[in-house]
């Protein structure tokens, strides 16, 4: 039997969008560690969501009368020095925590991304005079830069988002440059641009969803440390600003003085914090497993 | 070699300048009016802020104002505070080494629990053990340092009184104040007040390197097991060396590299740290004073703390950078 | 007494992926100073037999569960981890296939080679160091005293190579391994580093087992060869006769893949059709059936032993006289095996059984 002379089939160029993701999807949903994250930040996010719902009491009304009186039925995490329901402010303060976390690092996503994206694109001059500026921002180190920042644009959300934000950027500049610079000389690439596929099919197929899955693993992770960065701010006193709203940060700050007889004003505060900042990390995580099937476990 | 120190050097300087140039506008760019208005804040008037424009030159051409503001820096003047008048290196001087003690005992905490936990966990991957040091590493950068200092507070402090939470020292030991460094000066006065300033330096290093730690353990863990399974190992225990040789020589000497990298990006969180940690445990440092000084509006300070901070952790990542091409023979002898 | 002899040792790794089944019953023996070449395409289980004669299998993904590895009448599979770690270096070498990431990077050379001395031997540094120049030199190392100081990545592939072959024979082992030692360098320095290899060990009265997938490595460096395929021996004999007359299916398509200088031009090369089976599952039957040209019924359902062509031959497992010893149910004939391809009348593979057989 002779064996017939074999066409080689021009394979076309492959799939790599749908496939990884719902394989990653998959991977996802088996992680445990990663499923206990998303519970926790659906927690928040209900909560939040529903506050208006939920709290009993309005979160900025109270009576001095009714200061400081420990857990009950009546409160369930107490009243602060003014009588205000704990709870109610823990679940208001929850949205904005979320929405001023999430949207810090969404903007520094987008700027950061977009800085990046031009640098690596662009290469030579371009490069090195943006990647100068991002050196700049990362002289400063960590939370000091939006300290610097928000003691620039003064209080407020919206300034914390910013502040906030631009204080990421550098890291996901950094990390989507270096993604398009190693991916542009990776094999596959070539392979692909030798085989004739123009550059935007290339930038497209192969190396968007290369470099997005690293970005989206640190933007998780980034949310986690952005909500302890903007309770840090107001922590400090450079919070949103209004004193009626709550804030965790500033609830800390307010209650730091009766540590002694009334801890558990530090504790629910605190405990949001940690449990949504845990349960960011363990999702980032565990995306992280998903996305990249060639860790070693 | 040399040639790598001075191109590091090279890259550092414009950073530093880009920076000086992004306060120096920070200071004149204020929301709300003018630099005068903002630094008065409440109490402007028209008076004081022509007093003060006058007094600082800020009604000079800008590029006048900024080759001032570098050639005074280089003289040391970082111009002076407007809370109590003084010379911002003056006060500096004396702040600077509260924060320099914490940061030491943040790092002492932080590497000597955090490279033997990483090992730890290494060398029992998946099991318990690894499970263990995992969660706690995975707490560690979730618990931000304002939570878990009161929570040390109230615990060691409060509850159990075992350790003091206010200040370096107790002020009621009257301790000289020659260097500033509180463990220094409590040696220079006297045998027992050292272990004084230690136990203050106790839990204000925890909640400040807490998070350092749990980077530091986890990168140690990944960097031993992805040196463990590198081929030089194979090649080791082929030879018949025992573990110990392998792990000390072969394993630890390799991991350490992108470890020590990691310790000193940490540095750049200690510092930053500082500021949250020193506000919680009420500590003199420079951290704390960042925080005074903006709510008092004392700009100036604030934009040279900034400035002091950022060469700072510069001159670290460069000696981090220098240290780990001295360690690396791939990059000191090519 | 046979210097080595493996008896139907069996593999697994546990992965979460499955066991996967790497070496399913390989028995061969060696004599002192022989060369035995072990050939075979990647996964088939020639560097896994190896890693597990030294016992450096990864643990605790890979078990060795069943056979018996005998090195000088020991038992090596019963040592406990100290006495086997006074074997490995000493009695037993290993070279391994890439040289820049088999050294440590961080270490000299000279460090390397020194703690490889000390390590089984009671010398002084200097007495080491002095030892280590002498290897060096003998393997080629131009000025070994002025590189002693110098780190892997200031040397060439071939020349790192020739470190790792001075480490290996430091102590003068009588059994060096040689995982893929050239697969990694260019072709030219190959046959240097081969040809020092071959002078080393017969000087030395060193035995070899060097493990290619290059049946041109083995042609010029080995007396005896085993084909191994899918955790099998598929076929035993000495070089020669497995250049001149191979007998199993998987030889003959080996060598009629190769490139070779003797060929007519024009004459093509034919490829083995088909994929090498996921070790994943336990072997059914012969593991070379699905592409082979030669395959009967019997061939899906039974896997052959390894035997001499002859049932009543007698065997003999080493040495120049040794048995030409194949597991297949249908030889191919010699103008078969010089055709590639079967040339019996109305002969047609046979095709896959319908039921199932696991």
């Amino acid at each position: 039997m002779t064996t017939p002379p074999v066409a080689i089939e021009v394979a076309s160029i492959p799939r790599t969008s749908r496939g990884l993701w719902r394989d990653a999807f998959r991977r996802l949903m088996r992680n445990g560690p990663a499923i206990v994250g998303m519970v926790c930040i659906a927690i928040f996010v209900f909560g939040a969501l529903l506050a208006p719902l939920i709290a009993r009491y309005d979160p900025t009304i109270g009576s001095l009368a009714d200061g400081r009186q420990g857990p009950s039925l009546a409160h369930l995490m107490g009243t602060d020095l003014q009588g205000r329901d704990e709870f109610a402010r823990v679940l208001y303060g929850a949205r904005i925590s979320l929405t001023v976390g999430v949207v810090a690092v969404f903007f520094g996503l987008v700027g950061g991304t977009l800085v990046g994206a031009i640098a690596g694109g662009a290469g030579g001059l371009v490069d090195g005079v943006l990647m100068r500026v991002v050196d700049v921002l990362l002289a400063v180190p960590g939370i000091l830069l939006a300290i610097g920042i928000v003691a620039w644009l003064g209080h407020g959300e919206i300034q914390i988002m910013l502040a906030v934000g631009i204080s990421y950027s550098p890291i996901f500049a950094r990390l989507l440059r270096g993604s398009l610079l190693a991916l542009r000389e990776s094999d596959y690439v070539i392979a692909a641009r030798s085989m004739g596929a123009s550059p935007t099919r290339i930038l497209m197929r192969h190396m968007l969803p290369n470099a997005l899955t690293p970005l989206i693993v640190q933007a998780t992770l980034a949310a986690a440390t952005a909500i302890i960065d903007v309770a840090g701010l107001g922590f400090l006193g450079l919070g949103p600003g209004d004193p009626r709203v709550a804030e965790w940060g500033e609830m800390l700050t307010d209650s730091s003085k009766f540590l002694q007889s009334a801890p558990y004003l530090i504790l629910f505060p605190g405990a949001a914090i940690v449990i949504s900042a845990i349960g960011f990390n363990l999702l980032g995580d565990g995306l992280r497993e998903a996305l990249d099937p060639r860790l070693k476990r | 070699m040399a040639r790598f120190i001075i191109r590091r050097l090279l890259v550092a300087i414009p950073v530093l300048f880009g920076l000086s140039v992004i306060l120096f506008m920070f200071l004149r760019l204020l929301p709300g009016g003018g630099p005068a208005e903002a630094i008065l804040g409440q109490h402007a008037t028209p008076e004081l802020v022509a007093k003060i424009t006058a007094s600082q030159g800020l009604d000079r051409p800008i590029y006048e104002q900024y080759f001032e503001y570098i050639g005074r820096l280089f003289h040391g003047d970082f111009g002076s505070s407007f809370v109590d008048g003084r010379q911002v290196l003056d006060t500096f001087l004396i702040r600077f080494p509260a924060t320099i003690e914490l940061t030491i005992g943040a790092l002492i905490f932080a590497v000597g629990l955090g490279i033997p936990l990483g090992r730890l966990a290494a060398r029992h991957p998946n099991s318990w053990t690894d499970g263990i040091v995992t969660a706690i590493s995975l707490l560690g950068i979730s618990i931000p340092v304002f939570v878990l200092g009161y929570t040390l507070v109230f615990f060691f402090g409060v509850e159990l009184h075992w350790l003091p939470t206010f200040g370096q020292i107790d002020l009621r030991l009257d301790i000289p104040p020659v260097t500033h460094f509180a463990v220094i000066d409590a040696i220079l006065a006297g045998h027992w007040y050292v272990i004084d300033a230690l136990a203050h330096l106790v839990l204000p290093s925890i909640a400040l390197g807490t998070i350092p730690l749990a980077v530091i353990t986890r990168i140690t863990r990944a960097a031993v097991i992805d040196v463990s399974n590198e081929d030089y190992v194979r090649t080791a225990r082929a030879k018949g060396l025992t573990d110990r040789r392998v792990n000390d020589r072969h394993i630890m000497r390799n991991a350490w590299l992108p470890v020590t990298t990691v310790i000193g990006l940490q540095v750049g969180a200690l510092l930053a740290g500082a500021v949250l940690t020193e506000t919680v445990f009420s500590w003199n440092g420079v951290g704390s004073w960042v925080v005074t000084s903006i709510q008092n509006h004392d700009y100036i300070v604030v934009q040279s703390l900034v400035l002091i901070f950022a060469s700072i952790f510069l001159l670290v990542n460069l000696i981090v950078d220098v240290g780990y091409a001295f360690l690396n023979p791939r990059i000191r002898y090519s | 007494m046979n210097l080595l002899s493996v008896h139907d040792l069996i593999v697994r790794f546990r992965t979460h992926d499955g066991t996967v089944h790497a070496v399913n019953g390989v028995s061969f023996d060696l004599n002192e100073g022989e060369t035995l070449g072990l050939v075979g395409e990647s996964g088939c289980g020639k560097s896994v037999t190896n890693l597990a004669v030294m016992r450096l299998l990864p643990s605790p993904a890979g078990r060795i569960e069943g056979g018996q590895v005998v090195f000088e009448g020991q038992d090596l599979l019963s040592l406990d981890e100290s006495e086997m770690r006074d074997l490995r270096g000493k009695e037993i070498a290993m070279i391994f296939q890439d040289p820049m990431t088999s050294l440590n990077p961080v270490l000299t050379i000279e460090e390397q080679m020194v703690e490889t001395i000390r390590a089984h031997r009671r010398v002084s540094k200097a007495e080491a160091r002095a030892k280590t120049i002498e290897l060096l030199s003998t393997v080629g190392i131009p000025q070994p005293e002025s590189r002693l100081r110098n780190f892997p990545h200031q040397f060439s592939g071939g020349m790192r190579q020739r470190v790792m072959i001075a480490m290996a024979l430091a102590l003068e082992p009588k059994l060096l391994i040689a995982d893929e030692p050239t697969t990694a360098l260019d072709v030219t320095i190959q046959a240097q580093v081969l040809e020092l290899l071959s002078r080393l060990a017969a000087d030395r009265g060193t035995a070899v087992i060097l493990i290619t997938h290059d049946l041109g490595v083995v042609a010029g460096m080995t007396k005896r060869t085993n084909v191994m395929y899918a955790g099998f021996v598929v076929e035993s004999a000495t070089t020669a006769d497995l250049f001149a007359r191979p007998h199993h299916p998987y030889t003959v398509g080996l060598l009629h893949s190769m490139p070779r200088l003797d060929a007519q031009p024009g004459e093509p090369l034919i490829p083995i059709e088909g994929t090498p089976p996921d070790l994943r599952f336990a072997p059914v039957g012969c593991p070379f059936a699905p592409r082979c040209a030669w395959r009967v019924d019997r061939c899906w359902r039974e896997n052959p032993v390894l035997e001499p062509m002859q049932p009543t031959q007698e065997i003999v497992t080493t040495g120049l006289q040794a048995t030409h010893r194949i597991a297949c149910w249908n030889q191919p004939t010699a103008e078969e095996a010089a055709a590639a391809r079967p040339l019996r009348p109305g002969f047609t593979p046979a095709a896959p059984p319908t039921e199932d057989l696991s």
